[in-house]
């Protein structure tokens, strides 16, 4: 089409606002494009934080509360579980596999959590993921062993074979130690983007241990105090937990099991399923996520008017070039379809350099964004969600590009053939 | 068909909201003739030029091109037989400066299938047309074709603009003050070549200037201002 090879050939001797323009736009749509990745990978890594497990049983309190403590590490637990009420659930003839957890105590800010050996076999996140050790094994029968989530290790600087005090309490500075019963790292996790990677991880029996001797929540003193030593030979056994997460042998059963659950006469429990409670919190962060979106999206447009302004204000120096196209026979419609395709070519120039710049941001960022927040972002094409928002932004740019089509169409009717300079 | 390739009878025309500004009541141009209408700046001439072009229409009268009354025609038809049987060369800036010398000559035949026809059956093809008229008009180097036409200079400029207009031989060449950027040596020399390409091609000629030096080279001269009846009314 000989219409296009002229708007190419006229953009090209104005090409430095024409690479500007396409800069924008570029820069706009790469933006567009970098939050509703992060929003979705967010929102994925999010529901991905914990997965294969059917329910959480805390005691009672609200879901959203029982999430954000058990899973996410934030808050506190109302109340605890009866160690009775765990084994009672534990031989549910539904459930299939159970992990105690037990929460409480911390170190240098990171939580501390008391677990069995289940939690390493059954914990998955990202749909299918294990955990796995990248270095060291998992707690055994001594109680004073700890496995470092990825995060807590590489913060902290702890090899295999360090010796570490935790707190008593989950505030960043505790007065609190259990220094008479200092842990030894055996074993650090991968790394897996979610809460695990900011977790110590002890036995229950070691985090018994820790408040064997304690009543009324200070520490013993004197002769009531009990060594490490002591402790190990101690009967470890808890006698309650914080909360715990059940896999259960066919899914059907869930809901019957959570009404089962939550209608225990043994002590006020709570079942959630993890899925529902996710969503919720989601929805209470979505307001931010949506706000981060429109104003992206109000972003484009500024690009796109960018775009406008610029052809716009090039009409009136252009008349002489109407002019002759109107006099080698170039009818107005093709004067208007010039501008047209003008703007449909900026436009996709940017929309397709803005692509480039995503790409190669990711490629850049990926690993940086993956070690500080957790979130990976990959490197798939773009999303069928991301293609319409992309065939917006050129319809868009068509429409925008009918404002100059339709002035020059008017200018070159009245200019004619001959323009007086 | 007649001899006559324009044929202005009893035209008058106005801008809107402005006194009658053309008040022709007749006027003729023959096939293959050169005439040098005299036309000093306020004088309707551009007016003029663009009545005969298709792109204003006259409020009375008849304009007729080859036969056809333009006023019959739509605004659409008008401009392509503008563009089939009209070659134009205007003062100065005539080119796209991003274009090529060759696909600024070659435009027209983008535009017209009547002019492409024509080029072919000349020369053979469009580029062999556009060399040839090139070559004829003094350009002969193979290079310049690739050029941008914002680099060359003015006389070979308006030499790329004959060029065009006479590509795919229209039945009429408009020339517009062509000569008025070039200096008095060049102008005779490009009118030569003008005049020739012309008669080549079996274009009549309508020359429009102010400067009645050249009006000796032509085969006719008149002045608009002695046919124009509104500008004699309003010089009384």
């Amino acid at each position: 089409m000989y219409l296009l090879r002229l708007a190419l050939a006229s953009l090209g001797n104005r090409r430095f606002t024409a690479w500007l323009t396409v800069f924008a736009i570029a820069l706009s749509v790469c933006l567009l494009l970098a939050v509703e990745r992060v929003r979705t990978e967010a929102r994925a890594s999010f529901a991905n934080t914990i997965s294969g497990t059917d329910l959480i049983v805390g005691a009672r309190s609200g879901s959203v509360n029982l999430l954000l403590y058990s899973v996410f590490r934030i808050g506190n637990a109302t109340n605890n579980i009866r160690w009775e009420s765990y084994e009672q659930l534990a031989k549910h003839r539904q459930v299939k596999w159970a992990i105690p957890i037990s929460l409480g105590d911390s170190h240098r800010g990171y939580r501390v959590m008391g677990t069995s050996t289940a939690y390493f076999e059954h914990y998955r996140y990202a749909r299918t993921q294990q955990l796995q050790l990248s270095s060291g094994r998992t707690f055994t029968d001594d109680p004073f062993e700890v496995v470092l989530g990825a995060e807590v290790a590489q913060a902290l600087a702890y090899k295999l074979g360090d010796e570490l005090v935790l707190a008593h309490g989950v505030a960043a500075i505790s007065l609190l130690k259990h220094d008479d019963k200092p842990f030894k790292v055996v074993g650090i996790l991968d790394r897996t983007g979610t809460p695990v990677d900011r977790t110590l991880h002890i036995s229950l029996a070691g985090m018994e241990a820790l408040h064997v001797d304690w009543q009324n929540g200070m520490p013993a003193r004197g002769a009531a105090k009990v060594s490490a030593e002591q402790a190990r030979a101690m009967d470890l056994q808890p006698t309650q937990i914080t909360a715990v997460l059940l896999g259960l042998n066919s899914k059907i059963a869930t809901f019957s099991l959570q009404r089962e659950i939550n209608e225990f006469r043994g002590e006020p429990l709570l079942a959630i399923l993890p899925g529902v409670a996710l969503q919720e919190l989601w929805s209470l962060m979505g307001t931010a996520e949506k706000a981060l979106f429109v104003v992206s999206l109000f972003v484009v447009l500024t690009g796109l008017i960018g775009m406008l302004t610029a052809i716009l204000t090039s009409l009136n120096e252009r008349r002489r070039e109407m002019a002759i196209l109107r006099s080698v026979g170039a009818r107005p419609w093709h004067i208007a379809s010039l501008l047209i395709v003008e703007a449909f070519a900026l436009a996709l120039a940017g929309v397709l350099l803005g692509v480039l710049l995503l790409y190669v941001g990711i490629a850049g960022a990926q690993g940086f964004i993956q070690a500080n927040y957790g979130l990976y972002l990959p490197l798939n094409m773009p999303s069928r969600y991301e293609w319409t928002l992309l065939g917006a932004i050129l319809s868009a740019a068509l429409m925008m590009g009918c404002v100059p089509a339709w002035r020059a169409y008017r200018q070159s009717l009245a200019d004619g053939l001959s323009i007086r300079l | 068909m007649s001899s006559a390739l324009i044929q202005l009878s009893n035209l008058g025309f106005a801008w809107p909201g402005q006194p009658e500004l053309l008040d022709i009541d007749a006027f003729t141009l023959q096939r293959g003739e050169s005439l040098f209408l005299k036309g000093p700046s306020g004088s309707g001439k551009t007016t003029l030029l663009g009545l005969l072009g298709g792109v204003q229409k006259p409020d009375r009268g008849r304009i007729e091109l080859l036969g056809q009354d333009l006023s019959q025609l739509s605004a659409g038809a008008r401009d392509r037989f503008r563009v089939d049987h009209t070659g134009y060369v205007f003062q100065q800036f005539n080119l796209l400066p991003f274009l090529s010398v060759r696909e600024n000559v070659e435009l027209p035949c983008h535009f017209s299938k009547l002019r492409t026809s024509r080029a072919v059956q000349r020369h053979g093809s469009v580029a062999e047309a556009t060399r040839a008229l090139l070559a004829h008009l003094g350009l002969q180097q193979a290079e310049l074709l690739q050029r941008r036409a914002g680099e060359l200079s003015i006389g070979q400029q308006q030499r790329v603009a004959a060029a065009r207009a006479l590509i795919g031989q229209p039945e009429l060449v408009i020339a517009d003050e062509p000569t008025s950027a070039l200096d008095a040596d060049a102008r005779e020399a490009f009118l030569e070549l003008l005049f020739a390409e012309c008669r080549a091609a079996g274009s009549s000629l309508l020359f429009v200037s102010h400067d009645q030096s050249l009006a000796h080279l032509f085969d006719r001269s008149l002045s608009l201002a002695e046919l124009n009846k509104a500008t004699r009314l309003a010089e009384i």
